[in-house]
């Protein structure tokens, strides 16, 4: 998980290990691998190049959700690009990582964001 | 069996052996050379390594598969599918429900929402269901309680015992048990909402009415159960009922209308869609809707009776026309008797007739959903605007699909205060005609255009306008 206050602007070419940028709704910027993004169907489409979306454009996708939240979903999605084709054995329980505090709200998150059956 | 494609010769014949050339007498016992062509004579199979007195038995048995224990062994295949991150929530959810502390505010979010993401997954279980619960809910509405058990429903009313809305879609496990104890479990119900309670049997709707006299509203969907005398009861003891919808109801008859003449004055919501089933084919006659409708109709605000094959024309100008007083919304899909004049000249003439009998005429429809009557085109859909137009919020004409271009365009002209429209299958439906409604109608949220062939991919698009269905942009994605 990378947390930065990135200044410097994103690249316009586009490749499976250029980084986008996820900003939360309360100011918050995360840098993700594109690879690891793709595996959320809706910020899929949002970074689709032959869209006209803004998000696009400039790699950055605003999102409405409060940091600790986006937060976990770039976790979730670091560790899906990770694991998701490595036997179940190997596979860490990511159960682990949730805490129940924020269970309701991650949960609206990864119904919008997740989209399973866009990915 | 045999190793050459010829037959074997017939026992008892000469036949010279392939190897050694010797004439030989074909036994039972004699053997195919190998390689083939020919036969072998005795010395020569016996030299050649293989057995001629081999018994050939009868083939063995293929060992039954299992473990001998008789049963079949039912081979599981999991398929392995990545935990996606709204069933890890749910689970959580599930795992620390007895500890709604640790779940931090819940004020601030949408339960509502939440309950859709969860049951858009099929994951309520009985062990999550109590996120939704608390002794003050008032409402209740949970999108898909397949997996909730007799118990579970019991358990559901026992801890929101002040519920006067309840709502469960997908409720097939709904026993005649979980209506007997909701009788009492639940005494201040006014408004039961039930999508699929196939279970329930004819006694125990009747015993539910009678414990419930003050019910205002009772929407169903999908019973073959219930009965005449479950509708007998449902008159006689709730007084107040408001809303009615019987959707999907296998028994449905023109009997059952008759009892609901006695609800005219107070009944304001009637839904009476797909009657019958393959047995009880279209069992609604047109005759007996017109005479629910005259009895019922002037207090009706809303009326749903879509795929009731009998509806015709006569329906709309001896039922709707005379009868309706306050209707703001209008359902009749697939009623294909329905023709293009008979629609238009219902509403030319619905002000008009009102005025001459001296009566307070309909005022202009809020949603009318006319969809699916392929019949229908350009007359109707004018006439219809010219009545409703500006009343419109929702306007389905789904499968219009003579419809003129100038007619679609005029929709825009008229109905200036639309929400949500679908021209699907409008086939003279093109950009000009979305063009029009996004200059025109600045409520506008959502218009389905599905198999409409002449939009291009230029249709015209404006922010918070969805446009649903546009085929030509998804050929240029793929």
């Amino acid at each position: 998980m990378v947390e930065e206050h990135a200044e410097g602007n994103a690249a316009p070419a586009t490749s499976e290990n250029d980084w986008v940028r996820l900003i939360s709704n309360d100011g918050y910027t995360f840098l993700i691998r594109r690879k690891v993004a793709m595996n959320s169907g809706t910020l899929k489409n949002m970074l689709n190049e032959e869209s006209n979306f803004a998000e696009a454009a400039t790699n950055t996708c605003m999102i409405s959700e409060r940091g600790i939240i986006v937060e976990k979903l770039c976790e979730y999605l670091s560790y899906k690009a990770l694991y998701q084709n490595s036997p179940q054995k190997e596979t860490p329980e990511f159960q682990e990582r949730l805490q129940p505090e924020i269970a309701l709200d991650l949960l609206m998150a990864a119904d919008y964001y997740e989209d399973p059956t866009e990915s | 069996m045999w190793k050459s494609d010829l037959p074997k010769p017939p026992i008892g014949s000469f036949e010279k052996c392939a190897k050694c050339m010797a004439q030989f007498t074909v036994t039972k016992y004699t053997l195919a050379a190998n390689p083939p062509p020919g036969w072998l004579c005795h010395p020569c199979a016996k030299a050649g390594g293989s057995d001629p007195f081999k018994k050939v038995g009868p083939r063995k048995r293929k060992a039954p598969a299992g473990d001998g224990s008789g049963r079949r062994v039912v081979v599981y295949f999991e398929e392995r599918k990545f935990p996606s991150l709204v069933s890890l929530c749910i689970d959580l959810i599930g795992a620390c429900i007895d500890d709604v502390e640790a779940l931090g505010d819940i004020g601030n979010v949408n339960m509502d929402e939440i309950a859709k993401t969860i049951s858009k997954s099929r994951l309520l279980t009985a062990q999550n269901a109590p996120l939704f619960y608390d002794v003050q809910n008032a409402r209740l509405s949970l999108y898909d309680v397949t997996k909730l058990e007799p118990p579970a429903l019991i358990a559901l009313s026992n801890l929101n015992p002040n519920l006067t809305e309840l709502r469960l879609d997908y409720c097939g496990r709904t026993t005649d048990e979980v209506l007997a104890h909701w009788e009492t479990a639940l005494p201040n119900l006014k408004r039961l909402e039930l999508l699929g309670p196939f279970l329930v049997k004819a006694p125990a709707w009747q015993s539910f009415f009678r414990a419930h006299p003050s019910l205002e509203g009772f929407l169903i969907t999908q019973s073959p159960r219930f009965d005449l005398d479950c509708m007998c009861a449902l008159v006689e003891s709730c007084k107040n009922l408001q809303e009615l919808r019987l959707v999907e109801i296998g028994l449905m008859q023109d009997s059952f209308l008759e009892p609901l003449h006695n609800l005219a004055g107070t009944l304001s919501s009637l839904s009476l869609a797909s009657p019958g089933s393959t047995m009880n084919i279209d069992p609604l006659s047109e005759d007996a809707l017109i005479k629910l409708i005259a009895a019922v109709g002037p207090g009706l605000t809303h009326l749903d009776l879509s795929y009731n094959a009998d509806i015709g024309d006569q329906f709309l100008f001896k039922g709707l026309k005379p009868h309706t007083r306050k209707l703001k919304s209008l359902r009749l899909e697939h009623c294909l008797e329905l023709t293009n004049a008979g629609v238009a000249e219902f509403f030319d003439a619905w002000v008009t007739t009102a005025q001459k009998a001296g009566v307070e005429p309909n005022p202009p429809l809020e949603r009318i959903n006319l969809s699916r009557n392929h019949g229908l085109g350009s007359d109707a859909l004018i006439a219809l605007l010219e009545h409703s137009g500006p009343g419109l919020t929702h306007l389905n004409i789904n499968e219009w699909k003579a419809a003129s271009q100038d007619s679609l365009q005029t929709i825009a002209e008229r109905a200036p205060n639309l929400h949500t429209l679908d021209i699907g299958f409008c086939r003279e439906a093109d950009d000009s005609v979305i063009k029009a409604l996004l200059d025109s109608c600045q409520t506008l949220s959502e218009v389905k255009v599905w198999g409409c062939q002449r939009l291009t991919v230029a249709c015209p698009r404006k922010r918070g306008v969805n446009i649903i269905g546009v085929e030509a942009g998804q050929l240029v994605q793929s």
